[in-house]
């Protein structure tokens, strides 16, 4: 599941600014960071290493998507 | 007949904005269409979008370890500068996960600067450019200690080091903005265009020069932090005309057969260890070996330490003598001084025994459980690929076009992983030496003024995916490209037939997919242009792979396994001829491009 859960965000944004891969953004209408695009988590842990007030859970495992004929 | 490409005069998004969404898909019903057709979801509206301008004199592409000492040395040389960055500064690409940086320093290594280019060029089968080597070697003391003064080696994260050169000078910065075009005009750069990931702005900057520092790329492998990099600089360069080099060789980093996908797991922790500094300690590593002892032997491979893992193999990557341990210096007076002729070792059984985090350390994965291959898939040798420079100044053959770090093709260590620590310490020192040049370069050229036609050519470029009502999504087209492009016997054991099978399969990619991928929002748009930078970086690879009729280093053709020095003492530039195709030719290993 990679990046699973954002516990505690204070709303700073430094995951969204610090994922390399662009997988967290901000949602406007809490003002908390949430997981929109968890495919494209690496699982480098750069977010949680940066989170201020360590709200990241992530998990070594990534769901690969199977190969299908068209996408 | 139009290609499905083409869009039919009004796209689906706009007849429904046109016809009112109920009514509209009412009438795409009529047409025999279902309202569910080749729908590309309408999150983001490419034709409201702002644009930001900049003027600058140099242009820093990357907020990396080359890009930073690119903007800083440029400031200090009297430019004005501005860094444009994907990601954060010193939190994108593979810096934050390269923890070690070499710092020559004579007395301690017990050996001249002489020797130790001697030692490299030795260990890299004469595939690496001594002036660069050399180079890295003499200035990276220096870069280490403007280092040691920011605060880099005090914490596992360097955001916060990296940002105090830069806010002491007052560099603009913009983060998370995909450049998608470089600008070329009257023969010269001219600047860069790009869009913001999160306010959706264009953005276009005019640049009398620009430095590339944007890595090296692979294809969003699992398994090593790279799936940010995608080789954009080098295949947005390439599109105006630049060289390109070094596409045969392989990383051969090996990943973990459990979770192959954790980056962080698989490198035990090492991402949060503060940087080090690192001595004099050349290798010939991280080739094919693994995968070739996987190709025969089949897996799981066992873990452990490497080294005595598996016996001789015939067949295999050679490696020079004096270079038979995989995982240790050569023995002094072991013959190689004289440089004697290639055997074949015994074979290791994770040929990852320098690694230490992208970059170069110690320390590698795949040590603790079964290892497997690809986890770097789609990159080369750090510092072996990118664009071709013209002279020890990192220029490539665009006036104005610069590149540093993993975006040159400098061949500072060659074609294999010669050294620990070298890596960073390379992007550091050319970071500097591009920095600087363009800066001067600069003082002697007016400010480019672009045509308003050529920049809404780039725009339509940029956007055409967000304005597709149907196509292939990235995200498919990187599955598809990576199916064909990591299993071992394309890019790591390779030989013509497969080669060729490969190719056709990517061309198709090319002519096909590329021209239809589609993004639904700003994010799904930075993947279909790196996608589209993949598949272009795929074909440089397999033409590059199918040219070189030899074996050597990190390029393992197992129909041509010996190496050839009567043909081969040559490195491979690609460019894009007038015709549009890419076109391949030799530079002999002791000369600048011509």
């Amino acid at each position: 599941m990679a990046i699973s859960s954002i516990d505690g965000c204070i709303g700073c944004g430094t995951c969204v600014q610090s994922c390399p891969t662009d997988v967290i953004r901000m949602d406007p209408r809490t003002g908390k960071a949430f997981i929109q695009y968890v495919a494209d988590c690496q699982i480098c842990h750069l977010c949680r290493m940066y989170c201020p007030v360590d709200a990241i859970s992530i998990t070594p495992d990534k769901s690969i998507p199977v190969v299908v004929s068209w996408g | 007949m139009k290609a499905p490409h083409e869009n039919n005069g009004m796209s689906r998004r706009r007849f429904l904005t046109l016809a009112g969404g109920t009514a509209g898909a009412a009438t795409l019903a009529a047409m025999g269409m279902a309202p569910g057709w080749g729908e590309n979801r309408a999150a983001f509206d490419p034709d409201n979008m702002d644009q930001k301008t900049h003027q600058t004199d140099v242009l820093v592409i990357g907020g990396g370890m080359a890009g930073l000492f690119a903007a800083v040395k440029a400031h200090d040389a009297g430019a004005r500068v501005v860094v444009l960055s994907k990601g954060r500064l010193g939190a994108s690409g593979q810096t934050p996960f390269a923890k070690g940086i070499f710092a020559f320093d004579a007395r301690e290594a017990g050996m001249s600067l002489d020797a130790f280019v001697a030692e490299v060029s030795r260990s890299a089968l004469g595939t690496n450019n001594p002036v660069y080597t050399r180079q890295m070697a003499e200035h990276s003391a220096a870069r280490v200690a403007e280092l040691r003064d920011w605060g880099f080696f005090d914490s596992p994260l360097c955001n916060k080091a990296f940002s105090r050169p830069m806010e002491a000078r007052g560099i603009p910065l913009i983060e998370r903005v995909m450049v998608t075009h470089l600008i070329e005009h009257e023969g010269r750069i001219a600047g860069a265009a790009g869009f913001t990931l999160d306010d959706g702005h264009l953005i276009q900057v005019s640049a009398k020069s620009v430095v590339l520092c944007t890595g090296a790329g692979g294809f969003k492998p699992n398994g090593f932090p790279i799936c940010d990099l995608t080789h954009d600089g080098t295949v947005m360069a390439y599109r105006i005309g630049a060289k390109v080099t070094g596409k045969e060789w392989n990383d051969g980093h090996p990943g973990q057969a459990q979770n192959p996908a954790a980056c962080f797991d698989g490198w035990h922790g090492m991402f949060e260890r503060k940087p080090d500094v690192t001595g004099v300690d050349v290798r010939h590593d991280l080739g094919v070996e693994l995968n070739y002892v996987a190709y025969t032997k089949g897996a799981p491979l066992p873990p452990g330490p490497p080294d005595r893992l598996l016996g001789r193999l015939d067949g295999g990557p050679s490696r020079p003598r004096g270079f038979d341990r995989p995982h240790g210096p050569p023995p002094p007076g072991g013959g190689w001084l004289t440089g004697g002729p290639i055997h074949r070792p015994p074979l290791p059984g994770a040929d990852g025994g320098a690694g230490g985090g992208p970059g170069g350390d110690k320390g590698p994965p795949g040590m603790r459980g079964a290892p497997v291959g690809g986890s770097s898939a789609g990159m080369a040798i750090h510092k072996s690929e990118g664009l071709v420079p013209i002279n020890d100044r990192c220029e490539s053959n665009i006036p104005g076009l610069y590149a540093a770090g993993d975006a040159l093709g400098s061949y500072m260590a060659g074609a294999i992983y010669t050294q620990i620590g070298s890596s960073l310490a390379g992007s550091a020192v050319q970071g500097a030496v591009a920095g600087e040049a363009a800066a001067g370069y600069s003082r002697g050229v007016p400010m480019p003024s672009v045509p308003a036609d050529k920049l809404a050519q780039v725009e339509n470029e940029m956007l055409a995916p967000l304005r597709r009502e149907a196509g292939y999504g990235p995200a498919w087209v990187t599955q598809t490209l990576q199916g064909v492009m990591i299993p071992n016997f394309v890019l790591y054991i390779k030989k013509e037939s497969m080669l060729n099978a490969a190719l056709a399969y990517i061309e198709e990619l090319r002519d096909h997919h590329l021209p239809m991928l589609c993004a639904g929002d700003l994010h799904e748009l930075r993947l279909a242009h790196e996608t589209a930078n993949m598949i272009l970086s795929a074909e440089m690879k397999l033409r590059a792979s199918l040219m070189r009729k030899e074996s050597r280093c990190s390029h393992f053709r197992i129909d041509y396994p010996e190496m050839d020095d009567a043909n081969w003492q040559a490195w491979i530039n690609i460019h894009q001829g007038a015709d549009g195709q890419m076109r391949l030719e030799k530079q002999p290993f002791d000369r600048w491009p011509a």
